[in-house]
């Protein structure tokens, strides 16, 4: 491993590149200050960059993402590590981290990439493409997404059966069998977590069928399904490929569930909900959506007035806790639920499910620091030690949160408080000691 | 060993086993592509009727059969009269 090890110095370390990241990295380094992105994917953009439109305006999710990023990358302050993972980090006094991060590696020379595919199109291996959530296949040769960025190939080792094609079709001779991983160990003067959030499991929720009924799916699922670079021609029911016609919502899936281990709001879902239910009348002008819903949560700007038009638009929306769904032999789903209004309880039948599962914290935020340093609240985000006075404050001083990874939030927050984060840092860099 | 540019995959032959599971899933691929194919020469084709002719869940059939339209060997026909469920036919 001796060999590869490479060190350097930056402002400011900033771990995850979604939206809260990429923002926070921007503020630094249009303040002059150098810094390191570092993440864990191939590309940045986070979920943001995997959405179809966004709530409470309908714009195009990538249409805002795609600048940005691409503004983020191009920026001569900022280095940016896709495929890469922090290992630790110490601070060593005011001013003054150490960290090691590993690049993991990709086995394409990036920088002599020229996104031409020709290596996806000759690599014979497919399996299922995880920017897709596996609703397609993906080659072991592949670039990511097609607005990914980095947009250059990557080779997934773990499914690639080193035959070769790829590499004899390369015609810039940049995917390189021979890279190991780098070890990168970096000085630094501040530090901003961004590592965002998981989505819940819908699997822990046995009941609700998820993964055993091929039409009940995941918000995230049919995101994709709603996306311009969407996986079928329209929305289809991956069981059958049917174009359904009768679409039911469960909100709060893995939210408000002490049961499930998170008794707390996602804050998103039903918004986000609310926002597809709109997008699938557009898509499919014939179906029916419902929305079962225990409250629904339309507190930010705009939100009350989203709402409204759904329901203007005729989404219909039923006050009800679903106890089971089950399956019939043609697909179809049947929902049996508590009508909150009216005390009983019903059932009624759809041909597809959308579980729309709530915001999980990271896990990975804990273990860059020494153990127990870097604290996290009794869910399990970052702890806020000054919520009210400096929300993007750790326990560690010089090092702050943005973003999810502190609790759910939507897009707008997500980028006031990666603003906030990063003006702290500034502040914390210029205070120097 | 030296890696020859152009044929570093050589290289990494000498260094690292390919998966049993690897393996298995290029072939289950491989397979499975040439059976829709084969399939669809015959005519335009719905995925319950493909699932049927080769004997696979019908899920199953929806992923292979959109990888397919993605990487170009089949492409969408018309749907049936109901608005419900598409044919597929051979990419021309
Ligand atoms: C189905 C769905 C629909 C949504 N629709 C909307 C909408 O319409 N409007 C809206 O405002 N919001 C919407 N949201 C919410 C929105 O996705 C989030 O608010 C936003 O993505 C949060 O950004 P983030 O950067 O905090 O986190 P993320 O997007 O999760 O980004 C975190 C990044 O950190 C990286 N990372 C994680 N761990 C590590 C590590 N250890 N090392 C390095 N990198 C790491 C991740 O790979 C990722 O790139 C939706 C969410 C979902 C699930
Ligand atoms: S070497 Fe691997 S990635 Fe390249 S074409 Fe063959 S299977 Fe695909
Ligand atoms: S790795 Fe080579 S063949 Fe593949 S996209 Fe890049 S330049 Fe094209």
């Amino acid at each position: 491993m001796a060999e590869n090890i490479e060190t350097a110095s930056y402002d400011a370390l900033v771990i995850g590149a979604g939206i809260a990241g990429g923002e926070a990295a921007l503020n630094l380094a249009n303040n002059g200050f150098k810094v390191l992105l570092v993440e864990k994917d191939l590309s940045i953009g986070g979920k943001m960059i995997l959405l179809s439109k966004v709530f409470p305006t309908l714009d195009c999710s990538a249409c805002i993402t795609t600048p940005k990023v691409s503004e983020i990358s191009r920026h001569p302050g900022i280095k940016i590590f896709t495929g890469t993972e922090v290992k630790k980090i110490q601070k060593k006094s005011e001013n003054n981290f150490e960290a090691i991060v590993v690049k993991a590696p990709r086995y394409v020379i990036e920088e002599d990439c020229t996104g031409c595919q020709l290596c996806e199109q000759a690599c014979p291996v497919v399996v299922r493409d995880q920017y897709q959530y596996n609703l397609v296949g993906r080659k072991a040769a592949f670039i990511p997404f097609s607005i990914a960025s980095p947009r250059v190939a990557a080779i997934d080792i773990e499914n690639c059966t080193l035959c070769g094609a790829c590499e004899k079709v390369c015609p810039t001779k940049c995917i390189d069998f021979t890279m190991e991983a780098v070890e990168h160990h970096v000085n630094i003067g501040t530090v901003i977590v961004a590592t965002g959030f998981r989505l819940f499991d819908p699997l822990k929720i046995p009941r609700y069928g998820y993964g055993l009924y091929k039409n009940v799916l995941t918000s995230m699922e049919m995101e994709r399904q709603l996306a311009p670079t969407r996986p079928f021609n329209t929305v289809l029911r991956p069981g059958d490929g049917k174009v359904p016609d009768k679409l039911a919502y469960v909100l709060c899936t893995g939210s408000r569930d002490a049961t499930v281990g998170n008794p707390i709001c996602s804050q998103i879902c039903c918004m986000y909900s609310i926002k597809q239910a709109q997008l699938l009348m557009g898509a499919l002008p014939m179906a029916d959506v419902t929305i079962y819903y225990l409250n629904i949560r339309s507190f930010g700007k705009g939100f009350e007035e989203f709402y409204e038009q759904a329901k203007g638009m005729g989404v219909n929306f039923v006050k009800g806790k679903i106890g089971k769904i089950t399956e019939k032999e043609n697909g179809n789903l049947i929902l049996r639920y508590e009508d909150i209004n009216e005390s009983v309880v019903k059932e009624s039948e759809h041909d597809m499910v959308i579980l729309s599962v709530g915001v999980m914290p990271n896990p990975d935020a804990g273990g860059f620091f020494g153990e127990g340093e870097l604290k996290l609240d009794p869910f399990s985000f970052v702890h806020q030690t000054d919520l009210l006075g400096s929300p993007p404050e750790t326990s560690i001083r010089g090092v702050f949160v943005a973003g999810t990874a502190s609790g759910p939030m939507d897009i707008p927050d997500s980028i006031l408080s990666a603003g906030a984060a990063s003006s702290e840092a500034i502040s914390y860099l210029n205070r120097k000691q | 060993m030296e890696a020859e540019k152009g044929k570093t995959y050589k290289y990494l032959r000498e260094k690292r086993e390919v998966s049993e599971a690897a393996k298995e899933n290029l072939k289950n691929f491989t397979r499975v592509k040439k059976s829709i194919l084969e399939a669809l020469k015959e005519g335009d084709m719905t995925i319950d009727q493909l699932a049927q002719k080769l004997n696979m869940p019908s899920s199953e059939v929806v992923y292979f059969l959109m990888t397919l339209i993605k990487y170009g060997f089949v492409q969408t026909g018309a749907i049936d009269d109901m608005d419900e469920y598409f044919s597929y036919k051979l990419k021309q």
